[in-house]
């Protein structure tokens, strides 16, 4: 007698002894129990300092002690107080130069780059790797190095600049304030390009090349296939570096603070929000008494960044449904 | 037979997994285990003999102390004093771990939030003391054997707002104007005592390509201790008793004075001198291509160790006149003091009362060619004997440091923050006054 298939199958499930419902759901707990140390990292090191610090929003200082519930004065004081409201006002200018400048230098040119790259050029892993680079550096060190390059007496690039003929273009280029933070932002944006070149890569690989080629037959120019073609069809990369540019615009700290100092100088001309943090949360020791109002800033820090990044994705989704 | 090695391969891994981490938990909790009973561990014998056990058990446990400090550069000195107070009290061993000293201040902090790490920290001085102090989380010295010999002025740095008395006074820190004698010499520059000799010497040290002050601009601090060097002959301590007492401001034209020297200087200074490092100007300064240098005295030590050939002398001010006064600013470093947290609170005081002696004050004198605060300490660097009795005769605080510390963020950041401002022309002289004003009016009140 042969068997069908159906059969074979009838008589397995009844012969071979079957997993239990229990037994699936106890395997599937106790696999749950490998994401826990990752999970208590995560709130240790993530959540837990977070919600510390919104609990310290609400209350007085002494020191470094907590006092009173104040309610929403830290707040209030934040944004009515001097000088603590230029300060804030000016740091959050400086935030969005810093954003706009990346976007512009970072973006821009990385995604420029990427097409090249995409282009099936001579060397493109090579060029890839050599743009990647600086992202291997610690953040301080490229902050260290440039300090030394940018030097106005015996930095590499005025001297070079003075080498080749060009000593008037020699530039106290930090020490200036009409150039200070948008040198910072240059620096950042030979840092990161490399990053951002991947991620446009991997977008533009997406694109199927048969829409090329049937817009080619259709008589597309170049122009035409890169505006209608390539960029909406690359919105997916765009918006997620556009917002990841965002949050690292608000978040910057590491590099200002290692070219700048703490104060952002000179006289606060390359202040940013996370410096402005740093000083009234840690600054205490010197004397401040400000960690519940650092930890106010830290709360509308987190509020910018959480509602512009929301509002961004909600606008980029919406044009993806549109398409 | 595939499905049944497939069940195999699977329960083998979870079973592996599970090994893991209990291998990982076992070892966690053997380490607390170790970590709890470890001087008991050390005690016991390897080799067995009971003899040998209960000889050892008579000996006390000996006590670690972990001292936090924000002088990397005085590692060596400090471990040669370390080893000095471990001979004279053995079962005390105290290690030296300092931190970069712009980093030290936020290492500090969350190392006494979390109330563990240090039992001995160094405390910044006047304000910056008090905020630890009152936070409670220091012990008061006042007891200590020593402490009471040492100037009350030096202990005023460390007092918290109870009057108690709660670090040790380490050193007695000076702002000075340094010179290389060999770059005067060699070009045949008369050594300024005056604010007008000094305008004069400068302009001829231009002339011959010469950097008559290296001043470096972009750590803000350092303007305010020049400030306080050239700005001590312009107002005078009773300036200082009128501005404590509420009688005077900032605007007075004594202190606005001062502010306008700070603006004059600018062409002593190095070009784009507001890009520059402290250690830029300092090679400038001991590669002879700056003739002055404005710093506090601690400045000394690094000078002999990269340049020991350098011929260096030290001026304390520029009189306002021909004879006039020329004080020396000075101001207390930073003092010790022992964490409440700590677990060994006797031995912590222990080192204190050496740190209060005078064999160490002459040992710290000696070594780091500084100024001790301890009494009776004889310097032998001929500079810091001068600095000392100069110190001794004629002395004047540093004003935006000793008095105007207090505010978020402090009146002395706020004026040199505003002094960045006024290099840059982004304020008037007008301007740094009264942005240093209102900041001051935040906080100050007046003393009776």
């Amino acid at each position: 007698m042969v068997l069908k298939e159906q059969e074979v199958v009838e008589v397995q499930e009844k012969v071979l002894p079957k997993p239990t419902k229990n037994k699936r759901s106890m395997k599937r707990h106790f696999l749950h129990l490998f994401l826990l140390p990752a999970l208590i990292f995560y709130v240790g090191f993530q959540v837990y300092p977070i919600l510390t610090a919104f609990v310290n929003s609400f209350y007085s200082f002494k020191g470094m002690v907590r006092q009173d519930f104040i309610g929403l004065e830290n707040f209030i004081r934040l944004f009515t107080e001097e000088p603590y409201n230029t300060i804030f006002t000016n740091a959050f200018g400086h935030n969005v130069i810093y954003f706009i400048g990346t976007v512009v230098t970072k973006l821009v040119l990385a995604f420029a780059l990427a097409l090249l790259i995409n282009s099936k050029i001579k060397g493109r892993e090579f060029f890839k790797a050599i743009f990647f680079m600086p992202k291997l550096l610690s953040v301080i060190v490229v902050g260290f190095l440039f300090s030394l390059i940018l030097n106005p007496t015996n930095g590499a690039l005025n001297s070079f600049l003075k080498m080749v003929g060009l000593a008037e273009w020699a530039h106290p280029w930090l020490g200036d304030p009409k150039t200070a933070l948008y040198t910072i932002i240059l620096v950042n944006s030979w840092y990161g390009i490399g990053f951002a070149i991947l991620i446009f890569l991997a977008g533009l690989q997406a694109i199927p090349e048969e829409i090329y080629e049937a817009a080619k037959i259709d008589g597309a120019s170049g122009l035409k296939m890169l505006l209608q073609i390539t960029i909406p069809m690359a919105m997916p990369s765009i918006m997620i570096m556009t917002i990841l540019t965002f949050i690292g615009s608000f978040e910057t700290f590491e590099l200002v603070f290692a070219m700048q100092g703490s104060s952002g100088g000179p006289y606060y001309s390359t202040d940013v929000l996370a410096l402005f943090f740093y000083r009234l949360a840690f600054g205490s020791v010197d004397g401040g008494d400000a960690i519940g109002l650092g930890s106010a800033l830290a709360v509308v820090l987190f509020l910018i960044i959480c509602t512009a990044t929301a509002i961004s994705l909600f606008f980029f989704k919406r044009k993806e449904i549109e398409q | 037979m595939n499905e049944g090695t497939d069940v195999m391969k699977k329960k083998l891994m979870l079973l592996a997994a599970f090994l893991l981490t209990g291998i990982f938990l076992l070892a966690a909790c053997s380490e607390k285990n170790n970590a709890e009973t470890g001087t008991k561990t050390e005690g016991e014998t390897p080799s067995g003999t009971e003899g040998k056990t209960e000889e050892k058990a008579e000996v006390k446990d000996p006590v670690e102390l972990m001292m936090y400090s924000w002088r990397p550069e005085d590692r060596e000195a400090y471990e040669k004093f370390i080893k000095e107070f471990e001979d004279q009290n053995p079962g005390i061993t105290v290690t030296f771990k300092p931190y970069k000293s712009t980093e030290y201040g936020t290492i500090l902090t969350n190392a006494l939030t979390a109330g563990q790490g240090p039992d001995i920290i160094q405390l910044r001085p006047y304000d910056g003391a008090t905020s630890i102090i009152d936070a409670e989380y220091v012990v008061p010295l006042d007891d200590i054997e020593g402490i009471n010999d040492i100037s009350d002025e030096y202990l005023t740095a460390a007092r918290g707002s109870d009057g108690k008395v709660y670090g040790v006074p380490l050193s007695l820190n000076a702002g000075v104007i340094f010179y290389n004698k060999d770059v005067f010499e060699e070009h045949g520059f008369d050594l300024p005592t005056t604010w007008d000799e000094l305008l004069k010497v400068g302009e001829e040290m231009k002339a011959k390509s010469i950097v008559p002050i290296a001043q470096a601009g972009k750590a803000a601090y350092l303007l305010s201790l020049t400030h306080s060097v050239i700005g001590a002959t312009s107002y005078d301590q009773s300036y200082i008793d009128d501005l404590l007492s509420g009688k005077a401001d900032l605007s007075d034209e004594r202190f606005v004075e001062s502010v306008k020297r700070m603006e004059q200087l600018e062409g002593l200074f190095p070009k784009d001198f507001i890009a520059l490092d402290d250690k830029d100007t300092q090679a400038l300064f001991y590669t002879n291509q700056a003739a002055m240098y404005i710093n506090g005295s601690y400045r000394l030590e690094t000078f002999e160790n990269t340049n020991p050939d350098m011929n260096i002398g030290i001026l304390p001010s520029f009189a306002s006149e021909k004879g006039g006064e020329t004080p020396l600013v000075t101001w207390v470093d930073g003092s010790y003091a022992v964490v409440k947290a700590s677990k060994h609170q006797e031995e912590a005081k222990k080192f204190m009362e050496f740190m209060a002696s005078k064999e160490f004050g002459q040992m710290f004198s000696d070594d780091l060619a500084r100024i001790s605060a301890i009494p009776g300490v004889e310097p032998k660097h001929e500079l810091v004997k001068e600095m000392t009795e100069l110190g001794e005769k004629n002395p004047t605080p540093y004003l935006m440091l000793v008095y105007l510390g207090g505010g978020s963020p402090t009146t002395k950041t706020t004026f040199e923050n505003a002094l960045q401002g006024l290099y840059i022309k982004e304020l008037t002289v007008d301007g740094v006054i009264e942005e240093s004003q209102k900041s001051m009016d935040k906080w100050f009140e007046p003393m009776n």
